[in-house]
């Protein structure tokens, strides 16, 4: 008789206790649960979003370019030369999947990066004077990259160990590659013939034509270890018309500038990449990866003449982590070491993304 | 009774948990004793409690690339040149009284200078490169600070903490070994005596913390030499600092902080042998500094990153932080 007069206070205990509705959805194994999915650690989770799932991530990356690969293969150090240079490189990303199977994404970048060249004087030396034109040249690649629009399809598989996936997409150009007007300068001008010119190009960043790409991934997991292997290719659909600017130094210490328009083949690009993940806790993924990168064909024209355009190809080493800091934040972090190349620069890198993920539609 | 047996067993799992289910809402969380060495910047208190004492090293690092101009333009150096210019910094941290904290701070600098510059002479149809190599290295000045709590934080609701710092100069502050006028070794030390003392203010509303600081800097007459061809010493006064900053930590989770604040520094003007110079100018700068800052246990990482936003006379390339701490 006690015991069927405490049953009903036992079950209003069970259904009042504020972790009823946790513990229960977090007993659901099925895609419903969304807390479960936004953390889920890499080792259990698809190559692709989840369906419904959006994430936002902004990157940004500093790189030090202190060595370059000259066309033999060997490292040149720049900064001993006093000729290297810091590039500053955002990037932000939306990805959305439509489902288990099938995500949606679109990427854009910023850059800023001053290249200064050696410094040259020429001297002409006579019995009563000295007169001496020292030249600076400095290049600026600046402002926004290509909106690149990818869509990424994967097995139609509930992911265990083994996952694939096929992707297409599309760079459109943002704007024409066309280079802004330079803003060369003379300063420190002491007498007739002795100042210093100072040359600077200013570059815009993207490609200037559309370019496909078209890319296949693989994963494989056992246990906390995980293995991903990824190839891209990208080729230019047409050939691009850009502009260059020649100058005239004037008496007057000014210069005359006349543009110049050029057409060009942008080079196929092939790249590869193969990463090595450790899960060390659920919210901790460490992980080691290796991309190689070739460029190939492609022209640029030059006084009515096509020159083909340099192949080039770098390795780089990037010890990276990936660490969940809230079910829908995580922060990335990763440095990039090149270890072999040709014809390329060789920058050093620090590479820091915040990732933001939600399922928007899911309660 | 069977029944009741499993009957008592479902009250007592669905008590206990019921009991861990408050932990689901981010709320501060009840402090151990074997906590207190363990909290993270939000939380703990602004100076060291008694007895406790906390160890650290921070690494500083800076490339030359851009800089505001003297009218507050921000500009690439155009003549070529690399420099870098690297810290560390080592300190410990000793807390006197739960409101009064010791702090001795040493760094070893690292600071280079590259270039290389080619001469075509058309008088003889000859080139020759000038090849400009400059670094130094070494231990540089050493700062004492005290840190005393005027308004304690678990008495008011925004704490008041008076600051008093010495800046010894230990590190070398002439160049040294010197080849030639390109080929020398840079000096790592500022080369004066510097007093400075300031008030800082917190207020910890959970997740949240609020910081605000004003800051003094007292800059006293040395002597060193500027450049490596000056045959002798001269004396010298930097200007005096005003320091001025305000920030908000937020706590992502249990043991990561996102760090946000807002610096600003004017610095007047210095003279040599009494009069101005402009080796010495006027700068002011505004720099807005993120980080992340993680606490392990008794562990502290961090890194940070500042960013110039608007100056004159100062470099505009970013400062990276790295920092990490164990206290005892």
């Amino acid at each position: 008789m006690w015991n069927k007069n405490l049953l009903p206070f036992v079950m209003l205990l069970v259904c009042c206790s504020p972790v009823c509705p946790e513990s229960a959805s977090a007993q659901e194994t099925g895609p419903r649960d969304k807390y479960t999915m936004l953390t889920m650690p890499y080792n259990k989770r698809p190559l692709t979003l989840y369906g419904g799932q959006f994430m936002a991530s902004a990157g940004y990356k500093f790189a030090i370019r202190s060595q370059t690969f000259n066309k033999e293969g060997d490292k040149v150090y720049l900064k001993n030369a006093g000729t290297g240079s810091v590039f500053h490189y955002y990037v932000v990303n939306a990805r959305y999947g439509i489902t288990g199977f099938l995500e949606l994404g679109a990427e854009t970048s910023l850059i800023r990066h001053g290249m200064r060249s050696q410094s040259v004087t020429y001297a002409t030396t006579s019995l009563t004077s000295a007169e001496r034109v020292t030249v600076n040249e400095f290049r600026e690649v600046k402002g926004m990259g290509d909106l690149l629009l990818t869509a990424t399809a994967r097995l139609p598989l509930e992911y265990k160990w083994f996952d694939f996936s096929l992707t297409g997409g599309l760079y459109l150009p943002t704007a024409k590659n066309e280079q802004d007007k330079p803003s060369h300068s003379v300063t420190d001008i002491s007498t007739s013939n002795t100042y210093t010119v100072n040359y600077r190009y200013n570059y815009r960043y993207g490609f200037g034509v559309p370019v496909w790409l078209t890319g296949a991934g693989a994963k494989f997991s056992l246990g906390k270890y995980s293995l991903q292997a990824g190839l891209v290719y990208t080729t230019p659909r047409e050939e691009g018309t850009g502009t260059r600017w020649d100058q005239t130094l004037l008496t007057s210490k000014t210069f005359d500038y006349s543009e110049k328009e050029y057409k060009y083949l942008l080079s196929d690009s092939w790249s590869g990449t193969l990463s090595f993940h450790y899960q060390a806790t659920g919210w901790f993924d460490v992980i080691l990866n290796g991309s190689y990168n070739k460029t190939t064909g492609g022209w640029t024209e030059y006084w009515g003449n096509k020159y083909r355009n340099p192949e080039t190809r770098i390795l780089i080493i990037e010890p990276s982590f990936e660490l969940q800091i809230t079910p829908t934040l995580k922060v990335c972090q990763s440095a990039g070491f090149p270890v072999s190349g040709k014809n390329c620069d060789a920058p050093f890198f620090l590479f820091t993304t915040i990732r933001f993920s939600q399922f928007p539609f899911l309660r | 009774m069977k029944v009741f047996d499993i009957i008592r067993k479902i009250i007592l799992s669905v008590s206990g948990i019921s009991a861990t289910a408050v932990s689901f809402s981010q709320t501060e969380k009840p402090l151990m004793p074997s906590d207190l060495k363990q909290q993270t910047i939000v939380t703990e208190p602004v100076t060291l409690r008694k007895g406790f004492l906390r160890v650290g090293s921070m690494l500083n690092y800076r490339v030359a690339d851009k800089y505001f101009s003297d009218d507050g333009e921000k500009q690439y150096y155009l003549s070529n040149s690399w420099g870098t210019r690297t810290s560390f910094n080592f300190s410990l941290q000793y807390g006197l009284s739960d409101r009064f904290e010791i702090e001795f701070r040493g760094e070893y600098m690292d600071t280079r200078q590259e270039s290389e510059k080619t001469e075509y002479i058309a008088s003889t149809n000859t080139s020759r490169s000038v090849v400009t190599k400059q670094k130094g290295s070494g231990i540089g000045d050493t700062y004492l600070r005290l840190r005393y709590q005027l308004l304690p934080e678990n008495r008011y609701l925004v704490s008041l903490t008076g600051t008093l710092q010495a800046a010894i100069p230990t590190g070398e502050k002439n160049p040294t070994d010197i080849y030639s006028a390109e080929r020398y070794d840079l000096p790592v030390g500022q080369g004066n005596y510097a007093l400075s003392c300031g008030f800082s203010g917190r207020t910890v509303l959970y997740p949240y913390s609020f910081t605000a600081s004003l800051n003094y800097v007292w800059n006293f007459e040395g002597s060193k030499k500027f450049s490596a061809s000056d045959a002798s010493e001269v004396t010298f006064r930097m200007g005096n600092v005003i320091e001025a900053s305000a920030g908000v930590n937020l706590h992502l989770n249990d043991w990561i902080v996102f760090s946000n604040e807002m610096l600003y520094n004017r610095k007047d003007k210095g003279t040599i042998n009494g009069n101005t110079s402009s080796l010495l100018p006027e700068s002011w700068s505004l720099s807005y500094e993120p980080g992340l800052v993680f606490q392990v246990k008794r562990f502290r990482l961090g890194e940070s990153v500042n960013i110039p936003l608007k100056g004159i006379s100062i470099p505009a390339d970013p400062l990276y932080m790295m920092l990490i701490q164990y206290i005892f």
